[in-house]
């Protein structure tokens, strides 16, 4: 297969594209998911396509966008940056997409973005991050640190009168964001945050942290680490130390905290989405993936849901625009609405939206008990520069 | 006279940069895209090729340097902003950088003494300290998010690929310049036979070392076009993983050849562009499995197998030239005008000892040797003989006591050092560079005096008297162009003697030469060795058991028993001393008589 | 105070817990098994299995000396053997059966994290300090180990075989001892010891594919300062343990994550026989 020659190369490279023929046809809409197939985000990943898969069977089996059909194309990013410039480099420069909707990690959006502004394709993002990320082609539907954390904060200083509070991280963009948006929020109500301590991303030993903590003894505690084993083995050792201060943990999920089982008992968590949300359009949508998907659906979660309701967001902002033109795309991104499964969700405020948010606390069964909601709450200032 | 490849690697070059240029024709924008990673990555793959492939340094870690290039156009762009001049400022700063690092690991890694696993460890920890660093780094380095959305080079897609071929082209033909070049060979020869090299007096430590920050120069170079081109930076650019995918690639490609690991790089790096999308978790367990499969059974890699085969195919249809395995011609070195020395000893030991642990080996030895004479040091098995030899050769191998040579103290320095102040030792196994030629290990020999060329293969061998003398009367001469490891026993001993002559020592130290020699052979040494010690007026140390030959051809003896030093005095006393017959009576089966009957 | 000295102590009995199988595969074969990483995952695997059985949680001990004295079987007869006389390709094989152990187990088990029972749970009260249990019982579980090892070494007729391979191979091949099958067992049992060391941190840890990666490097380096001897092992866990502890409590655990590494790349420049030789 190989020969030394450069030239030859380019023959070869010449065929596999001839081969990879791009499905471009005037009548389709063709939407690229580059996500984390593998690496870090490899576990959540299937979710996110299994959502964003139902929400184009529904919208073509009710006439597509503009009487066009809608397409995907997933791509794997790798969870990483080298990966995700092959993803996006594929979708948009091979397959040619209209649009790019995903999950993904900072590290992968960020090594996206200057590739989506040499393609000057609208993207939306739909993940939870650490925030701030800004660019003329960007939408996030998803929380950032300012909504999320609120929640949890005050009801540790309202239910269980925590006056000091110890943060734990893993030592990454989301650990670090999250944790340092947290220390600010608790000093600006009166508490004190009596210890901040990060480990390396892919740490699973805690155990000098844990003594730390031991030893300060704080009212509350709240954690931001990578998602998975860092995640898994700080609950686990937390627990086995025999630590019981009240425990906001704001990077597990509903299907790790039941997988982890009576370790994740009493656990707080805040997201965007729970599964147990009672709205009919909720149920819908989780009796829709249930049908779609039988025995191999993936948990709907607050990952995927906004995926989902990201697909609907597109299709509205096609609709309003009256075409796929990126630029009419991107100024109607801003002013349509989706009623979904998370409610009524608009990305009016500098890219991203405003969000009803949700506390809960893990039960024994491993259920959410769902304690209370907040409304509608405001992302902050997260792109001044961007309308 | 000097080959000068030069001028062909040159053309070569620019033959493949109008053939980039020529592509960007033919090719879309996506695979272009693809490719000005891929041949970024190339270069990269270049460096670890020219490392482990070359060399012999397993590194793991040279992605680390192509993102130290990446994260200083990235940190600059992003922080200072980018103007030409910041745009000089940061690739500067990468290099630099890059530099640093390298040599603070080729500290840690190559010295005197350090085995090859441990080097390649070294180069392990330094990509996960160098992700850490950048995960720490909080917003100043983006941490694991990277940074994205700097202001770079507006250049085309097709300015992009046309550069990034061009800068592969351009370190790849100058890689082969150096590779066919003086250095070249004595980059295999260090590979092949550190050990040898460095009692030749090459600074293997040193030349690894320029080897390894040369090569972080180079990937930090790569590295800083990949961040220019792609505009964002990000951790796993430094990280481990991205350090042995690189090792992959090169063992697939074919280690130890440029093209391999280069066009390994752009087909396994574009493929799986192409297939890791569908099936990411199959895809890498197929690479684990070539990959092994390639190190248990194809330890060369793809290339050249490929190679063979054409050349086989050329032959079998006829069309394949004869190689004429050219080889340099012999010539005699203009004798080198040598500060006459002081008429002091040549060698001047004092009181040294030596012990493993608490088992002392040699103890006190006290003696001198003027230039001229033929000392042999003799005594019964585990007397200490060869350790006293090793003492003399590497200055860090004694545990006390005091060594001159020519009225300069060895102190503690390494073996390459000891060379320098006029010692040439020679083992007891024949230690020869058995993948090179006869001219090759003797050019090799001479490196220390003709210092080698990095970009022309010289076609002289020029030898100093003693050596071309050793080498016409044993034939070698007439087998300058076979490899090494194809002479007889007899012919490699007298290579290795060669060798260590082209040194132009003053002290020779000599480790049983005539060992499973024939008795003509034995009476050829013994007669070279005279000789050059009359003639040539050298000092030279005679490690031997025959004490046949050792009455023949000495001008004193020197007896060690027990580590240490009862007897020193002329062939007559030695012969006529009832301590010496006690000590081989004593000795049992071990004693000399057994010995000389061999 | 006490919570220090008992995070010292326990973090070095997992960690030579976690070295020794490597150390034991070194000693013999002078190569580094980077499927050390893989078989430590495939360890905790079989005590994934045992939970998912409905076994006692110990019993996922043996399982896993099962698991991987079978992978170390087959690996050193399939890609070591060929490898003895190149040791830096014998590296980059078993790095790269490191990697086909980890896909392959994606392919099983998929990719999530996922939990095996723990054997024993809660703190335990020790010198006025409430201490997790499992750590505490780590350490009595780690010199069994060491003490297996050496009566193994020291007691048995194979025992003496290996110790003479460490010591020198040409050696021990001229007085009959057959190196190959020394090798062969040796290499095995290091597996087992590295499956076993990976059934012992799920109760600290999670399972999944990668689970052992983590472990791998700072393992190298203690097996690279202590030499072939156990003792020096034990030593090496104690202090570059403790000072990983120690950074990681007085200064930044991010710090404390590459402590050993970098104390154990000076000490071995500074003094190439590490721990080995007092």
């Amino acid at each position: 297969m190989t020969h030394p020659h450069p030239r030859t190369i380019g023959g070869l490279v010449l065929a596999a594209c001839l081969l990879a023929s791009p499905a471009l046809a005037a009548d389709t809409i063709t939407i690229g998911i580059p996500v984390g197939l593998s690496g870090a985000n490899s576990v959540v990943a299937p979710s996110v396509v299994q959502s964003a898969e139902l929400a184009v069977e529904e919208i073509n089996a009710k006439g597509g966008i503009l009487g066009k059909k809608v397409k995907l194309e997933v791509a794997d990013d790798g969870s990483g940056a080298a990966g995700a410039q092959k993803a996006f480099d594929s979708l948009i420069f091979q397959k040619k997409v209209d649009v790019l909707i995903s999950m993904e990690t900072s590290a992968a959006r960020n090594a996206g973005l200057p590739i989506v502004a040499r393609g000057k394709t609208p993207y939306i993002y739909t993940s939870f991050y650490e925030g701030r990320s800004c660019s003329p082609y960007l939408f996030v539907n998803a929380w950032v640190p300012d909504q999320q954390v609120a929640p949890i904060i005050d009801y540790f200083m309202k239910e269980k009168s925590a006056k000091t509070f110890f943060l734990v991280g893993s030592d990454y963009a989301f650990g670090r964001g999250m944790l340092a948006f947290t220390k600010s929020y608790i000093e600006k109500k009166g508490g004190k945050v009596i210890g901040d301590e990060y480990a390396p991303m892919d740490a699973t030993d805690w155990t000098a942290i844990i003594s730390k903590i031991k030893a300060s003894n704080p009212d509350a505690l709240v954690t931001s680490t990578a998602g998975g084993a860092p995640n898994v083995t700080l609950t686990k050792q937390l627990r086995a130390a025999g630590i019981k201060a009240p425990y906001g943990n704001l990077a597990v999920d509903e299907g790790t905290a039941k997988a982890m089982g009576p370790d994740a008992e009493g656990i707080y968590i805040s997201g965007s989405y729970l599964t147990n949300i009672d709205s009919a359009a909720n149920k819908t949508f989780l009796a829709s993936m249930d049908k779609k998907f039988g025995s191999n659906l993936k948990t709907p979660n607050d990952l995927s849901v906004p995926q989902y309701e990201a697909v609907y967001a597109y299709k509205a902002a096609v609709e309003k625009a009256g075409s796929t033109d990126a630029a009419a795309v991107l100024k109607a991104l801003a002013e349509v609405s989706v009623d979904g499964p998370r409610g009524k969700i608009t990305m009016s405020k500098q890219r991203h939206a405003p969000l009803t948010m949700y506390l809960g606390q893990v039960q024994a069964d491993g259920g959410i008990k769902l304690l209370s909601t907040f409304k509608d709450v405001d992302p902050g200032e997260q792109c001044p520069n961007l309308k | 006279m000097a080959e000068r490849p030069i001028l062909l690697a040159a053309g070569m070059a620019a033959l493949a940069i109008a053939a980039f240029a020529g592509a960007t024709q033919i090719l879309d924008t996506y695979s272009m895209n693809v490719l000005v990673r891929s041949l970024l990555y190339a270069m990269v793959a270049l460096t670890v090729d020219i490392l482990w492939g070359y060399l012999g340094i397993l590194t793991f870690g040279q992605s680390t340097f192509f993102g130290i290039g990446a994260y200083a156009a990235g940190l600059v762009f992003m922080h200072v902003g980018f103007s030409p001049g910041t745009a000089v400022l940061a690739l500067a700063a990468g290099i630099a950088i890059a530099v640093l690092v390298a040599a603070v690991v080729a500290w840690l890694a190559f010295w005197h003494g350090a085995s090859e696993l441990y080097a390649s460890v070294i180069t392990l920890v330094l990509p996960i300290v160098a992700t850490q660093v950048i995960f720490s780094g909080g917003t100043w380095t983006g941490s694991s998010s990277g940074l994205s959305g700097f202001e770079t080079f507006d250049l085309s897609i097709e300015a992009w690929f046309v550069l990034a071929g061009s800068l592969l082209a351009v370190a790849t033909a100058a890689a082969w310049v150096v590779m066919a070049s003086d250095a070249g060979r004595l980059i295999v020869a260090i590979r092949e036979n550190e050990q040898r090299c460095k009692y030749l007096g090459i600074g293997t430590a040193r030349l690894k070392s320029i080897a390894f920050l040369v090569s972080a120069a180079l990937a930090a170079v790569a590295g800083y076009v990949f961040a220019g081109y792609a505009a964002v930076v990000a951790p796993e650019l430094v990280g481990f993983v991205f350090g042995t995918e690189l090792v992959i690639w090169v063992a697939l490609g074919g280690r130890g050849t440029l093209l391999g690991p280069v066009i390994g790089t752009v087909l396994v790096d574009y493929e799986s562009a192409q297939l890791s999308g569908d099936y990411p978790f199959v895809w890498k367990l197929i690479i684990g499995l070539v990959f092994v499969a390639v190190i248990v059974a194809l330890p060369r890699g793809f290339l050249p197998i490929l190679g063979d085969g054409l050349k086989r195919l050329g032959r079998w249809v006829g069309l394949g030239g004869k190689t004429t395995a050219r080889t340099a011609t012999l010539v005699t070195a203009a004798r080198r005008t040598v500060a006459t020395a002081s008429d002091g000893p040549a060698i001047r030991i004092r009181g040294v000892a030596k012990h493993f642990g608490s088992l002392p080996v040699l103890r006190g030895i006290d003696f001198e040797a003027r230039a001229g004479e033929l000392v042999s040091l003799v005594g019964p098995n585990g007397a200490g003989k060869t350790t006293l030899m090793r003492c003399i050769a590497d200055g860090s191998e004694r545990s006390g006591g005091t060594i001159e040579i020519g009225g300069v103290s060895i102190g503690r320095l390494p073996p390459e050092r000891c060379v320098a102040l006029g010692i040439g030792r020679k083992f007891q196994m024949a230690n020869v560079f058995d993948s090179l030629t006869v001219a090759e290990c003797l050019q090799i020999a001479r490196t220390r005096i003709d210092r080698p060329s990095l970009v022309r293969r010289s076609t002289e061998l020029a030898l100093p008297g003693p050596a071309a003398r050793v080498v016409a009367t044993t034939g070698l001469d007439q087998r300058l162009a076979t490899p090494a490891r194809l002479l007889s026993h007899g012919q490699k001993q007298a290579l290795e003697l060669a060798m260590v002559l082209a040194l132009e020592p003053k002290v020779l130290l000599l480790d049983e030469p005539t060992a499973g020699l024939s008795k003509a052979e034995r009476m050829l040494i013994g007669g070279i060795l005279t000789d050059l010690a009359t003639q040539e007026r050298l000092c030279i140390l005679l490690v031997e058991h025959d004490l046949d030959f050792v009455r023949e051809i000495s001008s004193r003896v020197v007896v060690l028993h027990q580590g240490r030093l009862v007897l020193d005095g002329t062939v007559e006393e030695v012969v006529g001393s009832e301590t010496v017959k006690q000590i081989y009576a004593g000795a049992g089966h071990h004693g000399a008589p057994a010995e000389a009957a061999r | 105070m006490t919570a220090l000295l008992l995070d010292v102590v326990t973090t070095a009995a997992i960690l030579f817990a976690v070295a020794s199988g490597l150390l034991l595969v070194f000693g013999v074969m002078k190569i580094i098994n980077f499927a050390h990483g893989g078989l430590i995952t495939l360890g905790g695997y079989a005590a994934l299995i045992t939970t998912q059985l409905g076994l006692n949680p110990w019993f996922g001990i043996p399982m896993a000396a099962l698991f991987g004295a079978v992978a170390g079987t087959l690996i050193e007869r399939v890609v070591v053997r060929p490898l003895y006389a190149r040791p830096l390709d014998a590296i980059l094989a078993t790095w790269g059966l490191g990697i086909i152990i980890g896909q392959t187990i994606v392919l099983v088990f998929g990719r999530e994290v996922q939990f095996a029972a723990a054997p024993l749970g809660g703190t335990i009260d020790l010198l006025g300090e409430s201490y997790s249990l499992y750590r505490i019982v780590m350490v009595p579980i780690a010199i069994l180990l060491g003490l297996g090892i050496a009566l193994l070494l020291n007691g048995t007729r194979l025992g003496l075989a290996t110790r003479a391979v460490i010591m020198n191979e040409d050696l021990a091949r001229g007085l009959g001892i057959d190196s190959t099958w020394v090798r062969f067992v040796t290499f095995a049992l290091g597996s087992a010891l590295a499956a076993v060391a990976g059934a012992l941190i799920t109760p600290l840890s999670s399972v999944d594919p990668n689970m052992g990666v983590p472990w791998l490097v700072n393992a190298f380096m203690l097996v690279l300062v202590s030499g072939t001897s156990l003792a020096s092992l034990a030593a090496a866990c104690l202090v570059l343990g403790g000072a990983q502890v120690i950074v990681s409590s007085l200064y930044s655990p991010v710090l404390g994550g590459i402590t050993i590494a970098l104390l154990a790349a000076i000490i071995l420049r500074t003094r190439p026989q590490g721990f080995a030789r007092g």
